[in-house]
């Protein structure tokens, strides 16, 4: 008797995670980007890029495990860029690239380089370009009932819930070569999840800030690279 | 079996518990990054007060939550790495230590007047937020006050799969970083420690508008 109940429980797992491996939210992304200048990078002399968070000074709310998942996307691959890691990028620049001090326009750069060390370190690691980020990924809507029930026989929970989560992200490109900005590339992702229960909870997620991560990492990798050669 | 059952609702009612309880949060002393400015050549003593060995601040959240930090003595290796970095000389002096029996340009008086933290059931948010307010005394070096400036700084940190432990204790060390970036652009902009370099310069006396 124990062995058969045993079984059933483990037949459920095992479509739900079926279920929930294949199976996810909808999403619908749009990508953009607007072109100031002309772009390119040499990663063969070891031009790199660095990521950076627009400062919560600013109100700016965008996640750690964004910026990470930037870096690692523009990173990736045969063709992936020379990504500097931006806590090491802002330490070696302290204190000039800490959430008050950073510039929020090019403006501001010419005079940043002028403080005693900050061209000479910009050089040492060769970064062509940084990256502001923008945005963050947030709740917009939701709704549905779902309650779950445990005692000693078992548990079990019932209902249906659903949410929709908004991924909006800004890139501004900024040329260090010139210390002019190169323009700006944007995506936007929104995606509804569900949450259907009869027994067994099978979450289907929309996953918009790794949507969002790929879509923004890819048009920016195309923004960088497309004019000059590599 | 049912025995089995219930340990496990008892660990989970347990863990939930537990976690409405707010935090017990310890910082290890941060270490700011060599800043890129020039170097005052100049001797200054500091004098650290009693709290910056063993600063813990606690709070109440909406009468649920308790949460409370342990800084330690994060402030005084704070502040000894930021002078060592700004100034040639930088000479630590007890509480009730005399600083004049030194040869010195000048003494500063770091303080905390002010320290408060949000966690994310007071905002709403993923944030835990950390406002620290210093006050910054200088004496040149015949004992006169010569500046007495508050330093506001903040730092902010999202909730992380961490939990929010270490969140808060980013934020506060984000803070810190935060007062080391405003004590150099303000000490930059004054030229006050270029001054106070010069013996033949005699700065005026400022009102002591500290709080304690």
């Amino acid at each position: 008797m124990k062995t058969n109940r045993f079984a059933s429980i483990l037949a459920r797992a095992l479509v739900a995670g079926a279920v929930v491996a294949t199976a996810s939210g909808c999403v619908t992304s749009r990508v953009e980007n607007a072109r100031e200048g002309l772009t390119g990078i040499n990663t063969k002399s070891g031009e790199s890029v660095v990521i950076m968070a627009k400062s919560y000074h600013l109100g700016n709310e965008t996640e750690a495990k964004y910026i990470t998942c930037i870096e690692n996307a523009l990173a990736r691959g045969s063709s992936g860029l020379n990504v500097i890691p931006h806590q090491q990028f802002v330490d070696s620049l302290f204190p000039w690239f800490e959430p008050r001090t950073a510039p929020s326009e090019t403006d501001g750069l010419p005079r940043l380089m002028e403080k005693p060390g900050v061209a000479d370190k910009i050089r040492d690691q060769n970064v062509r370009y940084i990256i502001w980020l923008d945005g963050d990924t947030e709740k917009v809507a939701g709704g549905g009932s779902l309650s779950c029930a445990a005692g000693p026989g078992g548990g079990g929970c019932f209902g249906f819930a659903w949410w929709q989560n908004a991924s909006d992200y800004d890139a501004t490109i900024w040329d260090l070569q010139g210390l002019e900005s190169a323009g700006t590339v944007s995506a936007d992702v929104s995606g509804t999840s569900f949450l259907p229960a009869l027994v067994v909870p099978i979450p289907l997620i929309a996953r918009t800030q790794a949507a969002a991560c790929k879509g923004l990492a890819d048009q920016l990798r195309a923004f960088i690279v497309t004019d000059e050669l590599t | 079996m049912i025995a089995s059952h219930q340990t496990v609702l008892r660990v989970i009612i347990f863990s939930a518990v537990l976690a409405g309880c707010g935090g017990n949060v310890r910082l290890d002393p941060p270490t700011i990054p060599a800043p890129n400015i020039h170097q005052e050549q100049i001797t200054v003593a500091v004098r650290m007060p009693e709290h910056f060995d063993d600063f813990v601040h606690e709070e109440n959240v909406l009468g649920r939550e308790q949460w409370r930090i342990d800084l330690g003595n994060s402030n005084a290796v704070f502040f000894s790495q930021l002078f060592s970095y700004m100034f040639r000389d930088t000479i630590i002096v007890e509480p009730d230590g005399d600083p004049w029996q030194h040869s010195i340009d000048a003494l500063i008086e770091p303080s905390i007047e002010a320290f408060e933290f949000s966690v994310p059931n007071q905002t709403k948010t993923d944030s835990f937020a950390v406002w620290i307010r210093y006050r910054i005394k200088v004496y040149d070096r015949y004992g006169t006050l010569v500046a007495s400036a508050p330093i506001s700084a903040y730092g902010k940190s999202l909730t992380t799969t961490m939990g929010g432990d270490e969140a808060l204790q980013r934020a506060a060390v984000l803070a810190m970083r935060d007062a080391a970036a405003l004590m150099i652009i303000k000490f930059e902009e004054q030229t006050l420690f270029k001054q106070l370099a010069d013996p033949s310069t005699r700065l005026p006396a400022v009102a002591d508008d500290s709080e304690g």
